[in-house]
């Protein structure tokens, strides 16, 4: 029970300021306790000392610099939490990239050796002539080497023509690597959609209403011809000679 | 880490991988593949360039033109009875929208339906030699520059891009234009691989937006168009009797005449031709792109029209006819089975008095074995061989006839016609001495007007001068086409006669409602 009187008087006066009166009640306690009493005589001791000490300014930039330390004190600690996001992000990603790479891997690779798709694909059979046309064409590109690789051109079809183009391949022995490549290699080519989406929709300024005409010719014969505003590709307007000489005439 | 943190990452990393299977599914772009860098797609999409060779040509007629083309109807037109109230000779009646190929030197190849009505008027005297014309120069005129056709290139970008036109290649009907930045189109080379049988043809030719999603608001009282494409097989190889190939044919479930000048481009997307025609069901006729080549090199090195080498006659070859249809045209029975035993030949069945076969005395019932010492088996054979002479050129043919029993060896010079002979022929017996010939021979084309029509031009009545030759006597003297004749020496259109020797051409004509007198000095023939 001392003890918690002791406490409360040694937290009383731990917190006067220096000349400032105790109160009653401490004071009483001091008067019986040689211990508060000692710890009371080193606490005034303590503050007539620092209150004997002189005034010391702070410096000018004693405020910027204060600021300035608090505020790299907590970009070192935003550096570290950016770091610890970054290195997760690094890590998801990863995960990500390996991912793809074995879903690639399982969705590229071939059900079955070119030999098979053969004979499990009946194709329509390839005219001779054709056949040494192309061995002929292949012949050409291994002695000219352009930027634009003959041999390059398969990997840019289709999935769904590539069982056609490993028969094609197959056919061709000289073109080991276009057979290889045909078959087992990512596709990439134009396709309808694709490229119509290449271009751009653009503004048509057409008359908006037709033209109508009534001609006579020179016999009693009359007719109206009404003339649509737009025609695409060789929709022609009028029953006119063709610019091709007719059939038969030289 | 808590439980929720576990639980967050779980779902994320799942999300990622999700997201990883279908990135995987497409295809990756080929590493070998020099894709150009330059943006094709719409709104900001990044993807190869889908044949940016392939532009759209806007061909634009306005009411003159139209006349024009009207007059050169296979139907005779003698005079115009009515028109729209709301008239205007210069405003456009007509705009034709079709492919065009953009060449790596900034030349374009295209197959306008209605170029012939930017050619000069049909050869009335087509026998001579066809020398080379000068390009024309522009002539500007109340209504603006009137000789230089109203045609616009539109990029694949939608851009609009500055070219001119060249001229018409009559033998393949394509019309050549030059594009005035020969860069402004990322053209891809035209190929000359061989083509094979079953092989996938992408065919672009523009065609009208139906929709645009997303733009609705923009679409609406405005016409657009865009390049569309159609996927095709290659069904048949035409190879040329020189070597090479003559012509290809695509099939395609959706065709139409509106596919006619599409671009026909491989999986590479390299050009391999262009649609010059339809063959019957949904198969197209495909001219190759060394034919298309030769064609734009032809146009540029005369800087204008090049016409197809005329002869002057029609036949059939002999693999075509039989026996009885040989000897309606004089052979003996014994001399047709020999005839028609070789497999060979052209049957001439009419020539054209004044022609380059009337001039080497060819004449119908002779069959012609060979062209320069090249056989002849089938029509197209001699079509090709004519064509590789080319106009004005010398040819020799080998010739067998009825009444004659060894073979007859002639030296031919041929011509070249802009029109389609049939066209020409046509002028020269529709319109013998008369007026209109009369005027055509002045480089002066016009078609009557009623006087309801005349009436809403300031007149009583006339001829509506449609086209006026550039650098003739009528041009210099300031005829301009959207004239109307209301007299000539003194006497109504109606009531003149061409005199049989002119020297000048007195016309009174009207030129916005105000009356004007042209003297024209007589063409010497």
């Amino acid at each position: 029970m001392r003890k918690n009187i002791c406490g409360v008087v040694r937290k009383e006066l731990d917190e006067l300021m220096l000349d400032e009166a105790c109160s009653s009640s401490a004071a009483a306690h001091l008067r019986e306790c040689a211990g508060c009493r000692e710890f009371h005589q080193q606490q005034t001791k303590l503050r007539q000392i620092v209150g004997s000490l002189g005034t010391v300014s702070a410096p000018a930039d004693f405020d910027f610099r204060l600021r300035a330390r608090l505020a790299s004190d907590s970009s070192s600690v935003a550096y570290l939490q950016f770091a610890r996001r970054g290195f997760a992000l690094a890590t998801v990603l990863l995960v990500f990239a390996t991912g793809a790479f074995l879903v690639r891997n399982v969705m590229d690779r071939p059900a079955s050796p070119p030999e098979e798709v053969v004979s499990s694909s009946p194709q329509p059979a390839i005219p001779e002539s054709s056949k040494q046309v192309e061995v002929s064409g292949a012949k050409e590109f291994q002695g000219n080497p352009g930027p634009q690789p003959v041999a390059s051109k398969p990997e840019k079809r289709p999935q769904t023509i590539r069982n056609e183009q490993a028969l094609l391949a197959a056919s061709r022995t000289p073109r080991r690597l276009i057979a290889k490549d045909s078959s087992s290699t990512g596709a990439e080519v134009m396709r309808v959609k694709e490229a119509e989406n290449a271009f751009e929709a653009f503004p048509l300024d057409a008359a908006l209403d037709s033209f109508k005409v009534s001609l006579d010719d020179g016999r009693g014969n009359a007719r109206t011809i009404s003339v649509p505003t737009i025609s695409f590709g060789s929709q022609r307007m009028l029953q006119t000679s063709n610019q091709l000489a007719p059939k038969r005439a030289w | 880490m808590t439980l929720r943190k576990l639980i967050r990452v779980t779902t994320i990393a799942g999300t990622l991988l999700y997201c990883a299977a279908a990135v995987a599914q497409t295809p990756a772009p080929s590493p070998k593949r020099p894709a150009p860098p330059v943006k094709v797609g719409r709104a900001g999409a990044d993807k190869l360039p889908a044949a940016p060779q392939v532009v759209t040509i806007i061909h634009r007629l306005n009411a003159l033109k139209m006349f024009r083309l009207l007059l050169r109807s296979e139907q005779y037109v003698q005079s115009v009875d009515a028109l729209d109230s709301v008239f205007n000779l210069m405003d456009d009646v007509h705009t034709n929208v079709i492919a065009g190929l953009a060449m790596d030197d900034g030349t374009i190849a295209a197959w306008l339906p209605e170029a012939e009505v930017e050619l000069g008027p049909p050869d009335m005297a087509p026998l001579l030699p066809v020398a080379p014309r000068a390009p024309k120069p522009p002539r500007a005129s109340r209504f603006g520059v009137v000789d230089v056709p109203d045609i616009t290139v539109i990029g694949p970008e939608g851009k609009r891009l500055a070219a001119k036109y060249v001229g018409l290649d009559v033998v393949t009907g394509l019309s050549i234009l030059r594009l005035v930045n020969k860069n402004a189109v990322q053209a891809v080379a035209l190929t000359d691989e061989p083509l094979h049988t079953g092989a996938t043809v992408l065919l672009f030719s523009p065609e009208p937006v139906a929709n645009i999603p997303g733009a609705q608001a923009m679409l609406r009282g405005n016409l657009y168009a865009r390049m569309g494409a159609i996927e095709g097989r290659i069904r048949d190889v035409m190879p040329a009797p020189s070597g090479g190939v003559a012509r290809f044919k695509m099939s395609a479930p959706k065709l139409s005449r509106a596919n006619i000048g599409g671009v026909a481009v491989n999986e590479a997307g390299e050009t391999i031709g262009i649609v010059d025609g339809l063959v019957e069901g949904n198969e197209a006729s495909i001219l190759p792109a060394a034919l298309i080549r030769r064609a734009a090199q032809r146009v540029l090195e005369q800087q204008a029209s090049v016409p197809r080498p005329w002869l002057g006659v029609k036949g059939e070859a002999i693999t075509a006819l039989n026996l009885d249809q040989i000897q309606n045209h004089g052979w003996e029975l014994q001399r047709a089975e020999a005839l028609a035993g070789k497999h060979r030949g052209i049957l001439l069945t009419s020539v054209a008095p004044d022609s380059p076969a009337a001039k080497a005395s060819l004449k119908a019932g002779d069959v012609i074995l060979k062209v320069d010492d090249k056989e002849i088996q089938t029509a197209d054979d001699f079509t090709w061989w004519l064509e590789q002479a080319g106009p004005s050129s010398l040819v020799e043919f080998t010739v067998a006839r009825p009444d004659q029993p060894a073979e007859d060896s002639l030296n031919v010079r041929l011509s070249g016609l802009l029109y389609p002979a049939v066209l020409s022929f046509n002028l020269r017996t529709r319109f013998p001495k008369t007026r209109t010939s009369s005027l055509m021979e002045q480089g002066i084309e016009t078609i009557a007007l009623k006087p309801p029509v005349a009436t809403q031009l300031g007149t009583t009545a006339g001829l509506l001068v449609v086209y006026v030759e550039p650098s003739t006597a009528a041009s210099e003297a300031g005829l301009q086409p959207g004239d109307v004749i209301q007299s000539i020496d003194g006497k109504p259109v109606s009531a003149f006669k061409p005199p049989a020797q002119p020297t000048s051409f007195t016309f009174e004509i009207f030129r916005n409602k105000e009356k004007l007198v042209v003297v024209v000095p007589a063409k010497k023939n």
